[in-house]
């Protein structure tokens, strides 16, 4: 349950360096069981007990970039946080069977960016530019 | 137009000497583009992201990097702007089908919309942001585009569904629009039928994203 308690507690634990940095991105201190860290950085946490941590927020993500959001979680985190499988990537034994050496590295969402999606058309334009065609002089 | 041998032999024949053959598109507006490097599949640095990468050469980066004393004043407050603006995004209701059900979750207990200061506002001249949610007919489009301009500036439009994104599974009826961007112009598609709310906060955080890219006085003081 969240109280002074816990909040002072947590503080404790993790220090006021990364209490500063909860309190920047999270808006919350919260301290639980590191669990990995993905290729991008971002840092993935757990906390099973209820009295410290509400259940439903037991899981969460420290993310290493400023402007975070969403989607730079990559796909088998995904899968971890949000409860799809019950074991992280790094000890899920059929997530680290799935991983290939051809497989392309998570790419996260870029819109806004030059290199947002941006489907083309493949059918013939309806409208015709002006094409001015000059006549030979006599 | 046509690309044939005679074609392209007439347009060298009447192009002025020395000049640059001529280069059009037609589904596209031609990008100039200072830096031409193609960009990285991934980047794993958290330090230079790829959303970092894929902004070389674009003219937002230009925007946002100051370029004298003036423009950071200017960039700074922009920033101020931008942040009280997605603070508080009032969402003008637009629902018009299944996809408003979605849309009234995320204004419910799960999803929240409040903790980031998106309020439901029946009235759209209190509100700067139009969710269109649904299927837009075309008896409906001269009241959505009413609706769109009773709206104070600055404003935004979200998409949601696919029948509001390209009319969807009634693209080809008779009576409906085919996609509300031919009625307004609109800034967030969120696809899905109907998206979940999950996907429409997502694509309310990728408004926000996209407010605090806002730089009107630096282009103000460009220009």
């Amino acid at each position: 349950m969240p109280s002074l308690q816990r909040y002072l507690r947590s503080i404790y634990r993790v220090g006021i360096r990364a209490w500063w940095r909860q309190l920047q991105y999270i808006s919350d201190a919260k301290s639980g069981r590191f669990v990995g860290q993905d290729k991008f950085g971002n840092k993935y946490f757990e906390n099973y007990n209820a009295e410290e941590e509400v259940p439903g927020r037991h899981r969460w993500v420290d993310f290493s970039q400023h402007a975070y959001h969403a989607s730079q979680v990559p796909p088998e985190w995904h899968s971890w946080i949000s409860h799809i499988r019950k074991d992280p990537p790094t000890e899920d034994a059929m997530m680290t069977a799935s991983q290939r050496p051809w497989q392309q590295p998570w790419t996260e969402n870029l819109t806004g960016t030059r290199g947002a999606y941006k489907p083309y058309n493949t059918v013939a334009p309806k409208i015709r530019a002006w094409e001015p065609k000059i006549a030979p002089r006599a | 137009m046509f690309r044939t041998a005679a074609n392209s032999a007439r347009r060298v024949a009447l192009r002025a000497p020395g000049a640059l053959p001529a280069q059009r598109s037609f589904h596209v507006s031609a990008i100039t583009l200072q830096d031409k490097t193609p960009i990285p599949t991934h980047s794993f640095s958290p330090a230079e992201p790829i959303t970092t990468l894929a902004q070389r050469g674009s003219n937002q980066l230009s925007l946002e990097t100051p370029q004298n004393k003036a423009e950071y004043v200017l960039s700074t407050l922009d920033k101020v702007a931008n942040w009280a603006r997605q603070g508080s995004m009032w969402p003008m209701t637009f629902g018009l089908a299944c996809c408003a059900v979605e849309m009234m979750h995320m204004a419910a207990a799960r999803y929240d919309q409040d903790r980031l200061g998106v309020v439901f506002r029946a009235s759209p001249r209190q509100s700067d942001i139009m969710i269109v949610a649904g299927t837009l007919t075309n008896k409906m489009g001269p009241a959505l585009r009413k609706v769109y301009d009773q709206m104070p500036e600055p404003r935004w439009v979200i998409s949601m569904g696919s029948c509001a994104n390209g009319g969807g599974y009634y693209h080809y009826s008779y009576s409906v629009v085919r996609g509300c961007d031919r009625i307004v112009p609109v800034d967030i598609y969120v696809p899905g039928c109907p998206p979940t709310a999950e996907a429409l906060l997502y694509g309310m955080l990728q408004l926000q994203r996209k407010m605090r890219r806002s730089r009107k006085t630096v282009l103000w003081y460009r220009k």
